[in-house]
């Protein structure tokens, strides 16, 4: 079979490379795509459950304060761990960790907010309520669920010895916990999109 | 350095001791593999033995082996045993197994979260195989549909062990696509550009994605299904405007794309035994990946042909109906492609071409029985009768079962280092195919006439008798050849002829390492030339200067995803016993759902916290020189 086509690749050399630091961010990448998926389900459910139904613009919208104020702690979070990562790759590791914890401290005020914002629906809508109760609670819950594991990791970097390239330590923690954080933070825009905003618009133009 | 003392120190870096520690502790993705093939294999005889007795219960008619509610148990068991913990592990297990060797690597590129995935497939089992022994199996059939699972009609611990089984081997096979995403599309030896990988390469990359893409949707379902059978919520709960139709919708979003996930595969093993046996490289090679890729893709557009008689939009069943028959097209290429291979080659016989060639034939006959569901009136007249139960076993077992045996017959000698006896596999072929075929043909004549599936027994009279006797016979008769096969695999382990590193003269790379491989795969990292590397004349391991040893660690070379220039020096990490530790605390977590017990299920959830901060710590790989 020697008449099948070949083609060397350029001979380089091996040993003259460096340690390879990127697949722990390409898997976390890929996790990223699979729980997008599952908040995409849980949304299409929200909409499949509304469908040819009154009920999801009629009905008492949530209100709009608190998921604004909610949206604003993890935007400004991610914005304050976006600079810390910055900060690492400038090797200045000291402000990388202080900007980290600070986006925890975000973190868990962003969860003791949104206890008392259930503590406002929940006089008038619990998960036992009809079906848009529950899944209202039910994407919120998983939305909170990923921020506590966020929230959890981002801690775990913060007790990492070191930041810098170490060739023990190939998957670059703080910019994968970071990628799974944005991701956190991207959701609960289209939490607040289509749980609350849109859902008061329609009943905007519903009222008036 | 010479050869010897390369060899002995890649050894002494990459070997797991043999020892307690070693056995469970170890990363090794071809030990890893092997357990899962052997599980998956374990998982199938039960299956199959409960198929038997489904079997025999309907053998003729007024039969009272079982009684309704343990036929349906059993029925249901072997549905999900089949199509979840084996048809889909055991092709993990062989991609696990061959996709480092294939691509010319030294491991996976997770190897820890490959032990996780291991074990936690393993103890998913066992999730589901507890509720049995409270006689409380599930009891709704594979796809489960609501109400009839909700409490009201389904006490009892039986959907609930369904629904976390479920979610718990999500986490597993999540886990090994994500692993099986990142090793081929970073750790391919020098030279094997995308257009140069094997094509099982390609399809379990094709799935991996659309199990990161799908799995999801189940896991969903399988969460709104706890949640309102224990926690008071109301999405399948029509009475407060829930939807049952909403289980549907998410399960068979999930469900369609599966079944790809558990064919793929195995038409890319194929793709690599009818060349191999043909002699020639296999035609039509780039129609093949790509039909591979957009069976993949457009899996996603097809769900709703499992739907069509629930009432749903003309316009939306006439776009599902037409995509069902256009993902045939994508099939037909590579049926024509195998083919062309075996017109225009030299065939070689052997049990495992036997075993590849009946698989295109069943495939067929199972795919134009497919192609006539998908056509809207056919199914309305079908729909619930035993013709879809011979559409999807023509299916399966053509296109899963009969390829795993070719891939057995193929790959053993490079698992075992020893040859599998051709007369008695030849022997087993031929029980199997005509056992198959006695089962599941007359199958598709008492559907036409009426008989539907999952009813435990049926009147005298309707002239379903005799047929049902063929049909357990043939049943039986297959569950012979598969015996014959498993005794010949123990037989072969002792007296088969010693393999070595290329028995089949086939052109992959991972008939260039050693039979078994060594514990580093290659002492020297293969350079690809060409999409045979062992059938052209390019010498893919020499390397005079040593520079593609990689003794200083556990080593292996990453790529550029698409030309597959070499970037970097992966670090592949040790053994641990962190994955198994972390896939009991899981374990526990699922269990302590099951049982409800919810102190439990926060104990595990701080545990694997804990445990995950250990696996992950970073101070456990051997110190680079």
């Amino acid at each position: 079979m020697s008449s099948l086509v070949q083609i060397p690749p350029p001979p380089i050399k091996l040993s003259g490379l460096s340690i390879d630091q990127t697949r722990g961010i390409q898997a976390v990448w890929a996790l990223i795509a699979t729980e997008a998926t599952l908040f995409a389900c849980m949304f299409g459910a929200y909409y499949y459950l509304g469908t040819n139904k009154d009920r999801w613009a009629t009905q008492e919208p949530p209100h709009l304060v608190y998921p604004f104020i909610l949206l604003a702690i993890l935007l400004s979070s991610s914005a304050v761990l976006h600079w810390g990562e910055l900060q690492v790759q400038k090797e200045r590791y000291r402000a990388g960790r202080i900007a980290l914890w600070f986006t925890v401290l975000l973190g868990l005020s962003f969860l003791v907010l949104q206890g008392f914002e259930y503590a406002s629906e929940w006089g008038e809508l619990t998960p036992d309520t009809n079906s848009y109760g529950s899944i209202f609670y039910t994407i919120t819950t998983l939305h909170a669920a990923h921020v506590i594991v966020g929230v959890l990791i981002l801690m775990y970097v913060g007790f990492q010895p070191h930041y810098g390239f170490a060739r023990r330590t190939p998957h670059m923690p703080y910019q994968v916990a970071s990628r799974y954080w944005h991701f956190v933070d991207a959701v609960w825009i289209f939490v607040v999109l289509l749980l609350y905003v849109i859902p008061n618009i329609q009943r905007y133009y519903h009222v008036h | 350095m010479t050869e010897v003392a390369i060899e002995s120190r890649l050894t002494e870096l990459w070997e797991t001791p043999k020892n307690i520690y070693g056995w469970f502790a170890t990363v090794d993705h071809k030990e890893l593999g092997i357990r899962y093939l052997v599980t998956a294999m374990v998982l199938l005889i039960v299956g199959g033995i409960e198929a038997l007795l489904v079997r025999l219960q309907l053998v003729q008619s007024n039969m009272h082996l079982l009684s309704a509610e343990a036929y349906n148990q059993m029925f249901t068991l072997h549905g999900l045993t089949m199509i979840f913990w084996y048809a889909s592990p055991i092709l993990s297990g062989f991609a696990i197994f061959l996709i480092p060797l294939m691509i010319g690597a030294r491991d996976m590129a997770f190897p820890r979260l490959n032990a996780f995935t291991y074990w936690t497939f393993l103890l998913s089992a066992i999730v589901l195989y507890v509720s049995p022994f409270f006689h409380q199996a599930p009891h709704a059939g594979w796809f489960a549909y609501v109400p009839y699972t909700l409490t009201a009609y389904s006490p009892g611990m039986g959907m609930d062990a369904y629904a976390l089984a479920l979610i718990f081997l999500g986490i597993s096979t999540t886990g090994n696509a994500i692993n099986f995403i990142v090793t081929i599309l970073r750790l391919r030896a020098p030279g094997m550009a995308i257009s140069r990988m094997p094509l099982f390469a390609y399809s379990t990359l094709t799935i991996s994605f659309v199990v990161v893409f799908a799995m999801p949707a189940l896991t969903a379902a399988s969460i709104f299904l706890e949640l309102d059978r224990h926690w008071g919520t109301h999405f399948f709960d029509i009475a407060n405007g829930g939807s049952t139709l909403l289980w549907q919708q998410i399960f068979w979003f999930f469900g369609h794309p599966w079944v790809y996930v558990i064919f793929l595969p195995a038409t890319g093993m194929i793709s690599l035994i009818i060349p191999a046996f043909s002699r020639r490289p296999v035609v039509g090679y780039a129609y093949i990946a790509i039909s591979t890729v957009l069976t993949g893709v457009v899996g996603y557009a097809v769900w709703l042909h499992h739907m069509f008689t629930v009432g749903l939009s003309d316009v939306a069943m006439s776009i599902f109906s037409a995509g069902s028959m256009m993902i045939s097209v994508f099939t037909v290429i590579q049926v024509f492609a195998w083919l062309a291979t075996v017109l225009k080659g030299r065939p070689v016989a052997t049990t495992s071409m036997y075993f590849a060639l009946a698989s295109v034939m069943l495939l067929v006959v199972g795919g134009l029985s497919g192609v006539y569901t998908g056509i809207i009136p056919v199914d309305w007249q079908v729909h619930n009768t035993y013709y879809v139960i011979a559409h999807l076993h023509y299916v399966l077992v053509g296109a899963n079962m009969f390829p795993v045996f070719a891939g057995f017959y193929f790959w053993l000698p490079k698992m075992t280092g020893r040859m599998m006896n051709e007369k008695l596999g030849k022997l087993s072929f031929w029980v199997m195919f005509i056992g198959f075929n006695l089962a599941f043909f007359p199958m598709h004549i008492v559907g036409m006439m009426g008989m539907q599936r999952r009813i435990y027994t049926y009147a005298a009279g309707l002239g379903f008798d005799s047929w049902n006797m063929v049909i357990t016979i043939g049943a039986f008769i297959l569950g012979l050849g598969i015996l014959i096969s498993i005794i010949n695999f123990f037989y072969s382990l002792r007296h088969g002829a010693v393999a070595g590193p290329n028995p089949w003269n086939a052109d992959g790379l991972e008939w260039l390492a050693d039979s078994p491989p060594k514990p580093y795969n290659f002492a020297h990292i293969p350079v690809v030339a060409s999409r045979h590397p062992l059938w052209d004349t390019y010498e893919n391991i020499d390397d005079p200067e040593n520079d593609r040893v990689l003794d200083g660690g556990r080593l292996t070379p990453t790529t550029t995803w698409l030309d597959a220039v070499p970037v970097g020096i992966a670090t592949i990490p040790e053994d641990s016993i962190a994955p198994l530790a972390m896939s009991l605390l899981v374990f526990g977590l699922f269990m302590a759902f099951l049982f409800q017990a919810m102190w439990v299920v926060l104990a595990m959830l701080i545990l694997s916290f804990a445990i995950g901060c250990m696996w992950m710590w970073p101070n456990t790989e051997k110190e680079v020189v």
